[in-house]
């Protein structure tokens, strides 16, 4: 649902969107038996796959998700999933145990709206500066709040 | 099972667009009201460098404190609320508690402290509470919160002594806490940190110069798509990814700009609003060309 307030002369212009947010972000850690193994991206990617094809079958395994960003030394990882996917993408890595022998855990450390993960439902604001015409204008995506 | 298995979270996103000069431009009112921010980020485009009176204002973030091991009934001390909680000049929150397993204390500005407790705890510390709203179907989290300001919660009188029995006593909660004073009020703190471990800490400022940075046009991209690139801006998410790349799909909203080189800086720790609000109308007064400073 949007609400938007047109653009008056003076260029102000608030849209309000509830229960719009196409995507959910998760930060993961995966912890491995063996501390000193370590997974590539595409690896890690395609354990996760498998991991939703155990759980939920073939069009489990059909739902897209996007490593956004991967650190080897930690084995932790920004996913991107569409929102209604998050249950299935979710119960997937909780209920994972092994890979390729050795015991393992998905540690699901943050999950947000939001790319910018670094804390959890609280109310966000971003600033974004953009210059047209020299005008200094406040561009701002803010108020981004859970609602019970 | 198919609709419980795709339900999501309910969200809701307020986008505002103007000048800073508006009168309806709320971003100060907005900021003003948030007491626990974490970090703040500035993406400044066609910049290689932030100015030197930018430069102070990143640097000249009031700095916090950490305490280990805080038995939160100090929180209640008769000095510590006359020098520092009833002057609203003190806010604090409990450190590397997880707000979904651990018991969590927050002390707002104006005097409200607020704890967020187990179902045992809550049981234990004997003071009256209600059920989270963050509860799904069984009640396992209770918030407990008082204003410290009331005249009920007096030292001496009877719900300040139940609470301080309670946390002292009973519950026996105690906690690392991270506290932030306003500027000026940092006397206030010494009597109680003098009696604990404490660290002090100054938020972190980190800067990295892009270059070449795909860049979405504001006016016409959707609030979503966004917020979403601000964050893998800030996060520093790969945004250039091939239709057939089988790791990520993302990729930079349509229509976009290659800028030749941006600035991002970002602050983090217990930050202050009012560090926040200084930061925001020095970045208003910035006069402004391609190249900065």
């Amino acid at each position: 649902m949007t609400s938007v307030e047109e653009a008056e002369p003076s260029g102000f212009q608030r849209v309000v969107l509830t229960n719009a947010s196409p995507y959910q972000y998760l930060k993961i850690r995966l912890v491995l038996e063996d501390e000193r193994s370590r997974l590539s991206d595409v690896e890690l990617k395609s354990f996760i796959i498998a991991g939703l094809k155990s759980l939920h079958g073939e069009v489990g395994a059909a739902l897209n998700f996007d490593v956004l960003k991967y650190d080897e030394e930690s084995l932790t990882a920004l996913l991107r999933v569409y929102s209604r996917g998050l249950v299935k993408l979710w119960s997937s890595l909780t209920l994972q145990g092994f890979y390729q022998n050795q015991a393992c855990a998905f540690r699901v450390l943050q999950v947000s709206r939001f790319t910018g993960i670094s804390s959890l439902e609280e109310p966000l604001i971003y600033l974004l500066f953009h210059v047209t015409q020299k005008k200094r204008i406040s561009h701002f995506p803010h108020y981004c709040h859970p609602l019970p | 099972m198919c609709a419980d298995l795709s339900r999501t979270p309910r969200t809701l996103l307020v986008c505002d667009r103007s000048s800073f000069l508006d009168h309806k431009n709320r971003v100060s009112s907005q900021v003003e009201q948030l007491h626990f921010i974490y970090k703040v980020s500035v993406l400044l485009p066609e910049c290689n460098s932030a100015s030197s009176s930018l430069d102070s204002v990143f640097n000249s973030f009031t700095s916090f404190y950490l305490i280990r091991k805080l038995p939160i009934y100090e929180l209640l001390d008769k000095d510590f609320l006359q020098s520092a909680v009833y002057q609203g000049s003190v806010h604090g929150l409990s450190f590397r508690t997880r707000i979904d397993e651990d018991n969590c204390v927050a002390l707002m500005p104006n005097g409200r402290l607020t704890l967020s407790l187990d179902k045992d705890s809550f049981e234990l510390l004997g003071f009256e509470g209600k059920p989270s709203r963050f509860n799904h179907r069984s009640c396992s989290r209770f918030e407990v919160s008082v204003d410290l300001t009331d005249s009920s919660m007096a030292p001496g009188g009877r719900g300040y002594l139940r609470l301080l029995t309670g946390l002292k006593s009973h519950l026996q909660l105690q906690t690392d806490f991270l506290l932030s004073h306003h500027p000026g009020g940092g006397a206030s703190l010494q009597a109680l940190l003098s009696r604990y471990d404490w660290s002090e800490h100054k938020p972190k400022v980190s800067r990295r110069c892009l270059s070449n940075l795909v860049c979405p046009a504001p006016r016409s991209c959707d609030p979503h798509s966004l917020l979403e690139w601000l964050g893998a801006v800030d996060a520093d998410v790969r945004c250039e990814n091939s239709s057939s790349s089988f790791l990520s799909s993302f990729v930079c909203p349509e229509a976009n700009t290659t800028l030749g080189h941006a600035l991002s800086v970002s602050v983090s720790g217990l930050l202050l609003p009012h560090d926040v609000q200084r930061l925001i109308q020095e970045l208003s007064s910035l006069s402004w060309s391609p190249g900065c400073p």
